[in-house]
């Protein structure tokens, strides 16, 4: 066996690929057929072909029985060099069977066919695929993806779809969901993974029944490539400069250590060994001399503050090759590989958290201050991330192992002005300096390898996947430094800004995905149906826990004179001075938990035709998911084996549901679809959601209850939450891929799940998960991509393109959240009985105008995206409810490829050139809005180059 | 070599044969097997299962002891083989071993006697809810190895001279005696024999009131002394709806920790002759544990002879209620000595604070909520400030209080009182001070200290010459007076 591109290096390769023109589905088994040459192939089961061939111009016979013969002229084929001749298109006619004749230019500037397949689909899906990549500059998948309507980039990582919350978005990879570097999201960062390397980008609105039952927004699938169709070596460099961030004199860090760079900790961060000893080593502790005491204080990273330190820009690079080599026995071998590297320096200087209260009379209105921190964050994010895959392709079968590995870390560094008002209910009043330092270490590998098969007649195929994923997030040595200032003293005060203190926090998860789907090509009332069913099944458990240490003076405290640096010398350790650790942490620890995830799924669809013109899709899908969880809360951690509870791989979570969903097209005029769709969803507790954590994150001070602790308003029994979701579009495909679309939705969301204020606890900021009252959303969605050439030949390459969504929400307030509101209800304020819903805004905009060129290589865009004021906590009593402002996300981009094989390529971008804020505000009736967060991302311009050495 | 050594051993056996055929005649003697070696606090009992064999039949049982008294609670019926016999032992008050030894006599007056060591120890560790009621000795020292909480409707009682000691730890892991409203705690110490509350840090024993080991500037080993109860609270705005809230210091997550109600004369039990020490362990920056708190306690409950020592955050915090205390004294706080929030609505009398560190003599604050029913009262005190005072007096604008016969001394830093004319000036206020006595340096003025505060209800003296103030001879059982620090400041 050889490589066919060694043996016969002056030969040329034609690639392509033959669709139906209507249905956009690959045509198997069709003849390419090169004009006056004996060289010719047959289209594989993905509809692709290969022909070697000696350099020259040369037209291609396509034909296939029952369909127009159609020859595609001027292709121009170059020595030991690939030319693509994609998307050809045959038109069924059984009448004429008059030939059809097209140029090799036409075809490379005519739509993608997947995106025709998905337009005549029931399920409502929207994509981008790597044609269009090929046209574009876009270097990675988060600067692509936004071309897509509808859809809006948070951070440049993740993905959201019609502005729904995380918790109704999910990102997956290949089809399989795979856990990003933040496992408590459902979405995996898009940013590392570069166009040349994906195949394409589908965006699902609706669901059926082979996709998870806990679709419920929105799935954004990245279909890596398998046979790439020609050889590339990209190398790519980008630098990113914000002027309120880089090169900051005043921007500080800490000292960490040498592999910060790549995402791991070098053991400057370890814990001291004795940390975990049954006997923790406190002056006193039965058996435990000084010298253990102060041997284990020594084991402590001695930083404790930090230090000023000019900041960097942006900047990152990558590498990434793809090619792939046909065998003389039929057989292909396609493989992709790609690493990138991303550094980035963040430094909000004017970072503001705020708690507030009501105040207890009806006739007073403006909310009181409790605690306001002011003052700046820095953030030095380190990512590197390879993916790696290989696939292999014989007559009848495919198979694709992939691998993935990311990793990041992330080094935090804050100092902060702390004023808390005696005043205020809970409070005791002081001023205080503190500094954060914290690193957060993730990584997660994935692998996913994959099969595909058919029968020889294409009737059935079959499809698995088993893809393990490990992840592991490590955020070692969380300190914290907090100085009260007296009126005559700097001093560490344990009512007051209280003492340092460190955290530990370790998260490991691993998580088995396998499927398998078999598919039917059969006929049903004479049309061509698709029968569908499979099972999946996935395996997740993670283990987590927090160690926390509080700092303790055994006497008198040093005069430190307000430098956390030295707080650590020797010369304090107890015994040769006070300073000793004390353990937060009780045997058995309540803050550790280990937690499964077991869920068996199967399926079965229809994808017929009913009636001439109406398509449908209909299936049911049973999934059985059982969680577990081991661990226990403070009462039996502290030693209260008969009134604390204690979970010893307890179930928590048993369910069998089946998830019915419909969805039919009617195709009633040529290019207008009217479409309707039911299915039922689901939206599951995580496992922080359900778990007795407690976690506290130091810097907003503000602690996350797991949805397992009882109160006396709550039960301790966090449930999932049923969704039935119905749509309605009226959709309009115009040419060069006009869309005007209309649809009205409605959800119905069963014991919804949202955060909820702890109002009982008014020292501390205390949340906690919990179902909330019946909810129900009402939208309506406008969505258009429209050329601007009606305005003039000069716009002709001008397309604006948006995404309108105008939603209503509503919640039952459960009995206890409104006599709460009650108790605080102002004079002349209105109480109902219903709210928005959390995390849902009112209104979300996504427009863009954009120009493409891809003729000369060049292509811009100017986008814009806000979501209208959103509540993302509820309060409740003395806490008042907390909305986003409208962040107005202003974007700018453009790109530019050069030579005539388009080897170069330049991208320019602007980021938030409105320079808003990102804000979330306590609202109170008839008050002034206090600020709970803020969060100045300032204006950026990034640069990037990417060129192919191939 | 073989098959010597196996002609030795089956000679062996066949001798060890005959030699049991030769004892079938008398049936064997009695065999005891002995339990465990055990423990057990002093003053309490135990039993003690021994199992016998009594080939010859059982015929009697008797019972000998050292270090406290031993009996045959149940024993086998005539003529029986085997059986257990149980024995029960009540230590006596001396920690130490005690010897129980039981002889057994069979039928053919053959016998046995076995003897257990039995550990009579002083020391006993709490890891349990208080769910049932239940007292705790004199003369032991009880280590509380968590937050233990005496639940609703149970009553913990304290003997005199019982030393509490609690295990080092912050945060989830800090350890207390939290009495949960509807508990009640009964700890009646004498001025001779107090309770003390401590840290396992402590080397004190039952019997002493000074320490042998820690300063009293040692503050944060444990966490402290919490009492809540049902008496109406100011922190919320509920109308005629009485509120509850959760207690600082406690986790969010722990429903014990919720006080307030609607019962003002809500009875907690009885906190009298009780030194609490070396606590205040932190729980998050503005969250801690006082050395007494006391969270919408009633009127019903008896609080008298208190001291507080080295806490590291406020000696006495009051959220609320209406309970009244009686001599309380405060040495060493590391936060505000005496602290009251939510329209407490009690009296404090007869009190000394020594030197606050930190934090202020006296923290005021009015309601938090839109519940307001009077003034609460500090009357006849003595306050020596110390050099690390924060404010004297921190008053706040609705601060309901009014405070008498108080003498301020030992004032050396810029200390001064707050927000006085501020709170005289609030809409309905009945606020009011009357009968402060004063000896200040003579580099400060008594208008700059005690601003606000007319001249008329000031009257300077000599250093310890005032003719009002704290009746010292209550405070003769404390660790204050007992280290002679007390002297050292002139009281």
């Amino acid at each position: 066996m050889s490589f066919s591109s060694n043996a016969q290096d002056q030969k040329g390769t034609i690639r392509g690929s033959v669709f139906d023109d209507v249905s956009g589905e690959a045509l198997i088994g069709v003849t390419v057929q090169v004009k006056n040459n004996t060289s010719g192939s047959v289209t594989d089961f993905d509809g692709k072909f290969n022909i070697n061939i000696l350099p020259g111009t040369y037209d291609l016979i396509i034909s296939y029985v029952s369909y127009r013969t159609t020859t595609v002229t001027g292709v121009e084929v170059k020595s030991g060099s690939v030319t693509l001749v994609e998307n050809i298109r045959l038109q069924e006619d059984v009448q004429t069977l008059e030939s059809v004749v097209v140029t090799a230019e036409a075809i490379r500037n005519s739509e993608s066919a997947i995106l025709t397949v998905k337009r005549k689909a029931p399920i409502l899906v929207d994509g981008i695929s790597s044609a269009k990549f090929s046209q574009i500059g876009d270097s990675d998948a988060s600067e692509a993806v936004k071309r897509v309507t509808g859809v809006s980039v948070e951070g440049g990582k993740y993905v959201f779809v019609r502005g729904l919350g995380d918790r109704y978005t999910k990102t997956t990879l290949n089809s399989v969901d795979v856990p990003g570097l933040d496992p408590d999201r459902n979405s995996i960062q898009i940013d590392i993974f570069p166009t040349s390397l994906i195949e394409n980008m589908m965006v699902l609105k609706s669901s059926s029944a082979d996709l998870p039952a806990d679709f419920t927004g929105g799935v954004v699938n990245i279909e890596t490539k398998d046979f790439p169709e020609v050889k590339t070596f990209n190398v790519s460099a980008s630098v990113g400069y914000n002027p309120s961030m880089h090169f900051r004199d005043d921007h500080f860090t800490y000292k960490g250590g040498k592999n910060d760079w790549l995402g791991f900790d070098d053991g400057t961060r370890q814990l001291p060994a004795g940390a975990t000893n049954s006997v923790f080593p406190s002056p006193g502790a039965p058996g435990v001399t000084s010298q253990d005491v102060n041997s284990f204080l020594k084991g402590f990273n001695k930083t404790m503050g930090t230090q000023d330190q000019k900041s960097l820009m942006d900047y990152s690079f990558g590498i990434s090759s793809a090619n792939q080599k046909n065998f003389d026995n039929g057989t292909s071998l396609g493989y992709i590989f790609s690493t990138t590297y991303k550094s980035s320096t963040v430094f909000y200087d004017d970072a503001f958290y705020g708690e507030y209260q009501r105040p207890a009379f009806a006739d007073e209105y403006e909310l009181i201050y409790a605690t306001t921190q002011e003052g700046a964050i820095t953030e030095r994010n380190s990512l590197w991330g390879s993916l790696a895959g290989l696939a292999y392709k014989t007559q009848n079968s495919k198979y694709k192992l992939s691998a993935l590995h990311l990793q990041n870390g992330e080094k935090r560094a804050a100092r902060f002005f702390i004023d808390d008002n005696g005043s205020a209910v809970g409070k005791s009043g002081f001023f205080g300096g503190s500094e954060n330092l914290e690193f957060s270490q993730r990584g997660v590998t994935n692998i996913l390898l994959s099969g595909e098969h058919h029968t020889s007649d294409k009737g059935w195929s079959i499809d698995w996947k088993v893809s393990p994923t490990i992840s592991k997030i490590v955020e070692p040595d969380i300190r914290k430094t907090a100085f009260t200032y007296t009126s005559s003293d700097t001093v560490f005060s344990s009512g007051a800004a209280g003492n340092p203190s460190r955290i530990w926090r370790y998260l490991d998860e691993i998580n088995l995905v396998s499927k398998v789907d078999f598919k039917k090509n059969y006929q049903l009332f004479n049309k061509a149906a698709s029968l569908k069913f499979g099972a999946s099944h996935t395996f997740k458990e993670r283990d987590f826990e927090i160690l926390t240490y509080n700092m303790q003076f055994f006497g008198s405290q040093p005069e430190f004179n307000g430098n956390s640096n030295v707080i650590m010398d020797d010369q304090f350790l107890y015994p040769n001075g006070s300073v000793y650790f004390s353990s937060g942490n009780p045997d058995p620890n309540s803050n550790s938990f280990n937690s499964t995830v077991s869920n068996t799924a199967f399926y079965v669809s229809n994808d017929f035709q009913i009636i001439d013109k109406l398509k449908a899709i209909i299936g049911v899908r049973a999934e059985n998911f059982v969680q577990r969880h081991t661990g226990r809360d403070g009462v039996y951690a502290n030693g209260d084996v008969v009134n604390g509870r204690n979970l010893d791989d307890a179930i928590v979570l048993d369910a069998l549901h089946f998830f019915p969903s419909g969805n039919f097209i009617y195709n009633y005029r040529d290019n207008q679809n009217l479409r309707l769709s039911y299915s039922k969803t689901i939206a599951r507790p995580s496992f922080k959601e359900l778990s007795f954590a407690q976690i506290l994150d130091p810097v907003s001070n503000r602690t996350f209850n797991g949805g397992l602790f009882k109160f006396p308003d709550w039960d301790g029994n966090l449930r999932e939450t049923l969704i039935d979701n119905f749509d309605i579009r009226w959709e309009k495909y115009m040419k060069k891929g006009e869309l005007f679309s209309v649809s009205v939705f409605y959800k119905k969301f069963a014991d919804p799940i949202e955060l909820v204020r702890l109002s009982v606890a008014q020292t501390t900021n205390e949340f906690q998960p919990r179902n909330v009252g019946d909810g129900q959303i009402l939208g309506a969605e406008f969505e258009f991509r429209k050329s601007l050439d009606f305005a003039g030949p000069v716009f002709r390459k001008l397309f604006a393109s948006g995404n309108l969504t105008f939603v209503d929400s509503r919640i039952d307030m459960t009995d206890q959240e409104y006599n709460v509101r009650k108790a605080y209800q102002k004079n002349g304020q209105e109480l109902k009985r219903t709210r928005e819903m959390a995390g849902q805004a009112p209104y979300i905009i996504n427009v863009g105008l954009s120009y493409e060129d891809p003729e000369n290589g060049f292509d811009g865009g100017l986008f814009y995206n806000v979501n209208g004021p959103t509540l993302t906590v509820v309060g409740g009593g003395l806490f008042p409810d907390v909305y986003a402002e409208p962040f107005n996300s202003l974007n700018f981009n453009l790109s530019k490829s050069f030579g005539p094989d388009k080897k170069t390529s330049i991208t320019f971008n602007v980021s938030n050139i409105l320079d808003d804020v990102r804000e979330n505000f306590f609202v109170g009736f008839n008050a002034q809005d206090q600020y709970y967060s803020r969060l100045n991302p300032g204006r950026s311009i990034s640069l990037g180059l990417k060129y192919n050495l191939n | 070599m073989k098959k010597f050594l196996s002609m030795i051993a089956i000679a062996s056996v066949l001798a060890f044969t005959w030699a049991c055929d030769d004892e079938e005649a008398t049936p064997d003697r009695p065999t005891i097997t002995a339990p465990a070696a055990l423990d057990v606090l002093i003053g309490e009992s135990t039993d003690l299962t021994f199992t016998v064999s009594i080939p010859g039949g059982f015929k009697s049982a008797s019972v000998t002891a050292t270090g406290g008294e031993a009996e045959v609670s149940a024993a086998l019926t005539a003529g029986a083989v085997s059986g257990d016999i149980v024995v029960t032992f009540a230590a006596n008050e001396e920690a130490g071993d005690a010897t129980i030894s039981l002889t057994v006599i069979d039928n053919n007056d053959k016998e046995d006697l076995k003897e257990v060591v039995v550990t009579k120890g002083n020391q006993v560790t709490i890891t349990s809810n208080i769910t049932a009621n239940t007292t705790w000795k004199t003369g032991v020292v009880y280590v509380l190895g968590g937050r233990i909480t005496v639940i609703n409707g149970v009553t913990l009682t304290i003997e005199p001279g019982t030393v509490i000691k609690g295990q080092a730890g912050t945060g989830a892991n800090a350890t207390a005696l939290l009495v949960a409203r509807g508990g009640k705690l009964m700890a009646e110490g004498t001025a001779a024999s107090p309770i003390i509350f401590t840290s396992v840090a402590d080397e004190l024993q039952p019997g002493q009131i000074v320490s042998p080991n820690l300063e009293p500037t040692v503050n944060g080993l444990w966490g402290g002394v919490i009492v809540l109860g049902s008496a109406p609270i100011s922190a919320s705005s509920s109308g005629s709806q009485l509120s509850e809230v959760q207690i600082e210091g406690i986790p969010a997550t722990d429903a014990n920790g919720l006080y307030g109600g609607n019962n003002k004369t809500d009875n907690s039990g009885i906190i009298r002759y009780v030194s609490i020490r070396h606590g205040g362990a932190n729980i998050g920056s503005g969250n801690e544990i006082n050395g007494l708190t006391l969270g919408g306690v009633g009127s019903g409950t008896v609080i008298e002879n208190i001291e507080v020592v080295a806490n590291q955050d406020d000696g006495i915090e009051f959220f609320g209620g209406t309970v009244s205390v009686t001599n309380a004294l405060v040495w060493n706080s590391f936060d505000d000595a005496l602290d009251t929030d939510q329209a407490y609505n009690g009296t404090v009398s007869n009190f000394v604070i020594v030197a606050p560190n930190t934090g202020s003599g006296f923290e005021l604050d009015g309601p938090e909520g839109t519940y307001k029913d009077g003034d609460h009262k500090f009357m006849n005190g003595t306050v020596y400030a110390g050099a690390n005072i924060a404010d004297l007096i921190d008053f706040d604008a609705n601060t309901n209080v009014q405070m008498s016969n108080i003498y301020f001394y030992g004032i050396s830093n810029n200390t001064d009182v707050k927000e006085y004319a501020a709170m005289i000036a609030f809409a309905n206020s009945t606020s009011s001070v009357a009968g402060f006595q004063y000896t200040l340096p003579a580099e400060k003025s008594a208008a700059t200290v005690f601003a606000g505060i007319p001249a008329d209800k000031l009257t300077a003296v000599a250093a310890n010459a005032n003719t009002l103030g704290a009746n010292l001879t209550s405070f003769t059982w404390t660790w204050a007076r007992q280290s002679g620090a007390l002297a050292g400041i002139g009281l």
